[in-house]
């Protein structure tokens, strides 16, 4: 119990040093007295902040997990599956052929090149019947580098390359109140997940264990796809790609707390969340006042946590 | 078919190719076209030899068929390092703009790079190749999320030389440096065949291989170091080729009637040689240029291993 | 000779060789006995120098091992270690050529085909020479490394548990080769062995090993009696003589020892 409150003290530090960290410097006194100049940074740029923070953490920690279910693998996220790569070229496709339409429009896109392309996936994996499990990232690696170096080429062709590089490239800074709403999309979603964790947790041991119980796969494995799409193209499109979250955070949550989804769900979304918030804190304060972005951050964390418990056997 | 008739009816097959390449719809401009093909010729035939030797010795020294150079990052870091030069130097600096000098420094980046490889391989047994798989993974992972963050933050200039290294192709080709790489290639790639039979002694295991007489430690950091500048010339010439070397092993592994490197290093080369022509004769001819050869060589390359893989399933 | 004086050895904080000190005669055969964990193996790799001890000494022929270069030791001592299963697609003649690389390091002279076609015919495999190596039975497959072992030409050789997974017919046909190899080749071979009866009817000599230690060491028919058998093993075994050899029993215990 006091381990959760502790765990919990430390969020709440965490959330508010994201808040109060920052280019622009004001103090919870300013707060105080109204000054609007601090409200302003405040629930413009720093709470919406938060909020995607907060919510693309949870979302990408919860695909990954998601996907480690619906592929029977630990090495799944969307990163290693080409789920990433087939919405960024979804908005790619958008922005071209249907220019000047409305963000939500490109977002279903992207939404709907996801969709498509972890279904081939699943499709294909379950085909393979791989007999070493590891080799599941390399072909989803390879696939999901087909698909960037179509993106890339296509991008090349209109000129686009280098604008599509930083629209995609993981970057909190953009998020601003009126431009963000977007993510808002990934708290019903995850909620949706915990709703079904028991389910996901049964589909995660196999195709013919979850029939023998009576669960109906099919279905929901499309629901599972669902929920990371629209997870994905959403985070994609407000944020940007951010590597890792949905790998690392699932592997270490299990390590504490078992595969059981009922119990580690709540945990892998808040985890990811924390996460998330302690890279941005990082990029925020390396080379301050300037920022790095948190694709690169979370990367080079991540890859740490994830090499650190290679070393470790299970 | 027999083993050296395979390697003549490639040998042949590949002949026929880059004639077809050189001479057709060329005119028979020996000004400019010719030359100019003959040079990109050349730097197909130095890639493919560096790509299959050094994908087949990687491959027997981490007894595994699945690793290649460039799963275990070599190639991540070459980009890396020359985005970290247009960063730290400029575009106009000698490091970039004279192509021996960057060639040499890169060659001893990967160099280093196959030191902390070989320790690391050496520290561990090769019952961990997954675990190498997941480190190479990962530095790759990091290194592309790096070179992203280093191109993006570069000026349009910047950007379009470093998007040229990240794209394989066969257009950059230019005759000093083909001819350079060429020669270096040979002269390695004839360090490595000398090493042939230790090769083919280590597919009984490092024990066995040891009571042979085959020193291991000695071997391994030799062929790295082999490799290593192989990828340097590879990925310099070429750009990076990524999957293509599973590519090549496994074709190679799959056609070749016998296991030995005398056999298979050759075939190899010519698989890969073959392989470039086609594709760059489709490019020209079928494509019209509209895609890129990267963008095809991947594609094949990933739909290969997609049916190799299906026909080596488990049927349960 | 191999003489091995105070070899110790310990991996964490086991302690797998403690103070060895034994010779092995030349031009005999020992059989290396003992229970699991005895410390057999990891003595043969140190033998083999692909184990390298804590403390203590190896001497070959008077020499010091480590002195060897290690194409040079390939020469005096050839090792079958236990094979992983792996899929080798090598022909047997290919895989029996390996044993000359030591002497030819992969150019293969008059002398070493020689060498290829007398360990091919020992073993009787000259008919399979071109049969590849996973299509031949486990005992057909062992024959084809003994065949390497024997092609290397050295006057020492050390078998790791080299009837794992033989069936009696080859196991025979391996310890049949090896005498062969110690009476008209004057070869000194050490085997690990599990079986007792292989150790009992085919070894001269006899290291028996428990824990780590060599409790006894020489003749065999001094150290394979009743008394020490039962008590390396932990189990009571009879030892029978009969006119084909001798036979250690130890199967219809009357104790039941799979419940308290």
């Amino acid at each position: 119990m006091l381990k959760y409150l502790g765990l919990g003290a430390i969020f709440c530090l965490l959330c508010l040093a994201s808040l109060l960290l920052g280019a622009k410097q004001f103090s919870l006194a300013q707060l105080w007295q109204s000054d609007p100049v601090a409200w302003l940074t405040l629930t413009s740029s720093r709470l919406p902040r938060l909020m995607a923070l907060l919510l693309t953490g949870a979302g990408l920690a919860v695909c990954g997990v998601l996907m480690q279910q619906m592929l029977q693998n630990r090495f799944a996220d969307p990163g290693t599956t080409g789920a990433i790569d087939a919405a960024k070229l979804g908005i790619l496709l958008a922005m071209v052929l249907l220019p000047g339409a409305a963000v939500t429009v490109i977002m279903l896109v992207a939404l709907l090149c996801c969709l498509a392309s972890c279904l081939f996936f699943i499709l294909l994996i379950n085909k393979l019947q791989l007999r070493h499990r590891q080799l599941l990232p390399i072909l989803g690696l390879m696939y999901g580098s087909v698909l960037s170096a179509i993106a890339e080429l296509y991008a090349y062709q209109q000129q686009l390359l280098q604008s599509m590089q930083g629209l995609l490239l993981g970057d909190f800074s953009k998020v601003i109140a009126g431009q963000y709403e977007l993510i808002y999309l990934i708290l019903p979603l995850v909620l949706c997940s915990y709703w079904f964790a028991h389910h996901f947790t049964l589909l995660g041991m196999g195709q013919q264990l979850a029939g023998s119980l009576g669960l109906r796969y099919q279905q929901l494995v499309w629901l599972g796809l669902l929920l990371v799409a629209t997870m994905v193209a959403s985070s994609l499109m407000t944020v940007g790609a951010i590597p890792f979250v949905g790998l690392v955070i699932p592997q270490l949550v299990a390590r504490h707390c078992g595969d059981h989804l009922a119990q580690s769900l709540p945990k892998i979304a808040l985890s990811g969340a924390a996460f998330l918030i302690s890279c941005d804190l990082l990029s925020r304060l390396l080379l301050y006042p300037y920022e790095i972005p948190i694709g690169l951050t979370a990367s080079c964390v991540g890859a740490l946590l994830l090499l650190s418990f290679l070393r470790t056997p299970a | 078919m027999n083993k050296s008739w395979q390697l003549v009816f490639c040998g042949l097959l590949s002949v026929l190719l880059a004639l077809t390449y050189l001479l057709f719809d060329s005119g028979l401009d020996t000004e400019f076209i010719l030359p100019n093909r003959l040079v990109k010729l050349l730097a197909m035939l130095t890639g493919g030899i560096a790509i299959a030797c050094s994908t087949l010795c990687f491959q027997t020294i981490t007894e595994n068929r699945i690793l290649t150079p460039a799963i275990m990052g070599y190639e991540s870091v070459y980009l890396l390092w020359q985005a970290l030069l247009v960063l730290l130097f400029g575009l106009n600096s000698p490091l970039l703009q004279d192509l021996q000098l960057n060639f040499v420094c890169s060659t001893l980046v990967l160099l280093g790079y196959s030191l902390l490889l070989q320790r690391w391989l050496f520290s561990r047994s090769l019952q961990d190749v997954w675990q190498m798989l997941w480190y190479g993974l990962v530095f790759s992972l990091v290194g592309s999320s790096l070179t992203q963050f280093f191109q993006y933050s570069s000026s349009p200039a910047e950007f379009s030389l470093l998007s040229q290294y990240s794209l394989a192709s066969f257009q950059r080709a230019e005759l000093n440096q083909t001819l350079f790489s060429a020669l270096l290639t040979l002269l390695v790639a004839s360090f490595i065949w000398r090493q042939r039979h230790q090769l083919d002694l280590l597919q009984l295991g490092a024990l066995q291989a040891a009571t042979l007489g085959v020193n291991r430690a000695l071997l391994l950091r030799r062929q790295l170091a082999l490799i290593a500048i192989l990828v340097a010339i590879s990925t310099s010439l070429l750009g990076p080729t990524a999957f293509f070397g599973i590519l090549i092993a496994n074709l190679s592994a799959t056609f070749s009637r016998s296991q030995s490197h005398r056999h298979r290093l050759p075939l190899a080369a010519l698989c890969a040689v073959l392989l470039f022509l086609l594709a760059q004769l489709l490019v020209e001819h079928l494509f019209n240029f509209k895609t890129s050869v990267g963008l095809l060589l991947q594609l094949c390359c990933g739909g290969y291993f997609f049916m190799f893989l299906i026909k080596h399933r488990q049927t349960s | 000779m191999i003489s091995v004086q105070g070899l110790t050895k310990r991996y964490g904080n086991r302690q797998v060789l403690q103070d060895l000190n034994v010779d092995f005669a030349s031009g005999k055969l020992t059989a290396l006995i003992g229970p699991n964990g005895a410390g057999k193996s990891s003595l043969l790799m140190c033998l083999a120098r692909l184990l390298t001890a804590d403390s203590g000494q190896i001497l070959l022929s008077g020499q010091d091992i480590q002195a060897f270069s290690l194409p040079d030791y390939a020469k005096q001592v050839a090792t079958l270690c236990q094979f992983q299963a792996l899929q080798l697609q090598l022909k047997v003649g290919e895989l029996v050529a390996f044993g000359r690389f030591p002497h030819s390091q992969g150019r293969l002279q008059r002398s070493d085909h020689l060498a290829i076609a007398q360990a091919l015919d020992l073993l009787g495999l000259t008919p399979l020479q071109n049969a590849v190596l996973h299509e031949l039975s486990g005992g057909q497959r062992q024959l084809a490394f003994m065949a390497m072992v024997v092609a290397q030409q050295t006057p020492y050789l050390l078998l790791d548990e080299p009837l794992n997974n033989l069936d009696l017919k080859h196991a025979v046909q391996l310890m049949q080769v090896l005498c062969h190899l110690r009476d008209q080749q004057q070869k000194t071979v050490i085997v690990v062995l599990h079986d007792l009866n292989m150790a009992a009817n085919y070894a001269d000599q006899v290291v028996a090993m428990q824990q780590g230690c060599i409790r006894h060491a020489g003749d065999v028919g001094q150290v394979m009696t009743a008394t020490t058998l039962s008590e390396l093993y932990q189990l009571p075994i009879q030892v029978l003589h009969t006119e084909l050899g001798r036979f250690c029993h130890y199967f219809n215990q009357p104790e039941k020892l799979y419940a308290c």
